[in-house]
């Protein structure tokens, strides 16, 4: 592969990271090209040594994603950072989504709970308009205990989904660190 | 060698070639190269990701031969960290080693 081919190539997958870091990457490319120049190498040679151009922008979206998700840790930018993890290959789409997965169940299962018992009155005061005949005060009040008992086990639940989601980014960087990516093609 | 093992490495390696000077880009992949054989393009997404992370500096430098070249320099932070990992390194080396060697006795 030609440089011009391999920069075309690589220039347009990085359409998702922002413009100023795609002119960085071209320019230190540029550089790494011409320095190999230098050192007597093609051009052929030279992109051969540097694996594909796919390969070297999954790498690249991977870091821009995680920076994203640990800047603002929300569902969005986190899911995007597991995909984009995802894509590096099947060993990390077992020891990222898994975790994942775990994760999204926890949350998920706090929330509903939480907003069950909340909405228990209104469950209460539902039940009374379809069946009137069978109306019983205990049930305001068990319903209205609920409530409140909703109501801490939703702040509890906030405080638990920012410290999850932290943990979950910062997991997620430690495995790139780690894990393979874009080093497969190069056993000798 | 194993591909999962090699990332944690390439880290290493590179924050030990900064630890004496500052190098750029190109120099850094050949030295490491020589020695591994590693997928060059995987070396600059992670010169990147240090740098994003406080671990190096760059600056732009005149060549004599060619256009000017983009060096790489260890911060403070960059230095804690590879002291950090390098002593993770030898502890897991250490052990791996102690292991090797007794199965060897044994064979």
């Amino acid at each position: 592969m030609k440089k011009d081919e391999f920069q075309r190539d690589l220039r347009a997958l990085l359409v998702r990271i922002p413009k100023e870091e795609q002119i960085e990457i071209m320019k230190d490319l540029e550089e790494y090209f011409e320095n190999g120049k230098l050192d007597g190498k093609t051009e052929e040679q030279i992109t051969a040594s540097l694996d594909s151009p796919k390969n070297m922008a999954k790498e690249l979206l991977v870091s821009y994603r995680l920076e994203k998700a640990e800047a603002t840790a929300t569902t969005g930018t986190i899911f995007r950072a597991v995909w984009a993890i995802i894509g590096l290959g099947f060993f990390n789409l077992i020891i990222v989504l898994g975790p994942f997965l775990c994760l999204v169940g926890v949350l998920l299962g706090g929330w509903t709970a939480s907003v069950g018992f909340i909405a228990a009155p209104l469950l209460v005061l539902a039940n009374i308009v379809i069946f009137p005949g069978i109306f019983e005060w205990f049930d305001i009040f068990a319903s209205i205990a609920f409530c409140g008992i909703g109501l801490f086990v939703a702040i509890g639940m906030f405080t638990a989904t920012k410290v999850l989601m932290n943990g979950f980014v910062r997991y997620l960087k430690f495995n790139t660190k780690l894990v393979k990516g874009g080093l497969t093609h190069v056993e000798r | 060698m194993n591909v999962q093992f090699k990332k944690g490495v390439l880290n290493l390696c590179v924050l030990v070639l900064l630890d004496k000077q500052d190098r750029y880009g190109y120099e850094l992949v050949q030295k490491i190269s020589d020695q591994i054989s590693i997928s060059e393009g995987s070396v600059y997404p992670l010169l990147r990701r240090l740098t994003k992370e406080g671990y190096f500096t760059t600056y732009l430098q005149e060549s004599t031969e060619g256009p000017p070249r983009k060096y790489y320099k260890l911060t403070d932070t960059g230095r804690e960290y590879l002291h950090k990992q390098l002593d993770e390194w030898r502890n897991f080396t250490d052990g791996v080693n102690t292991l090797i060697e007794e199965g060897v006795q044994n064979d």
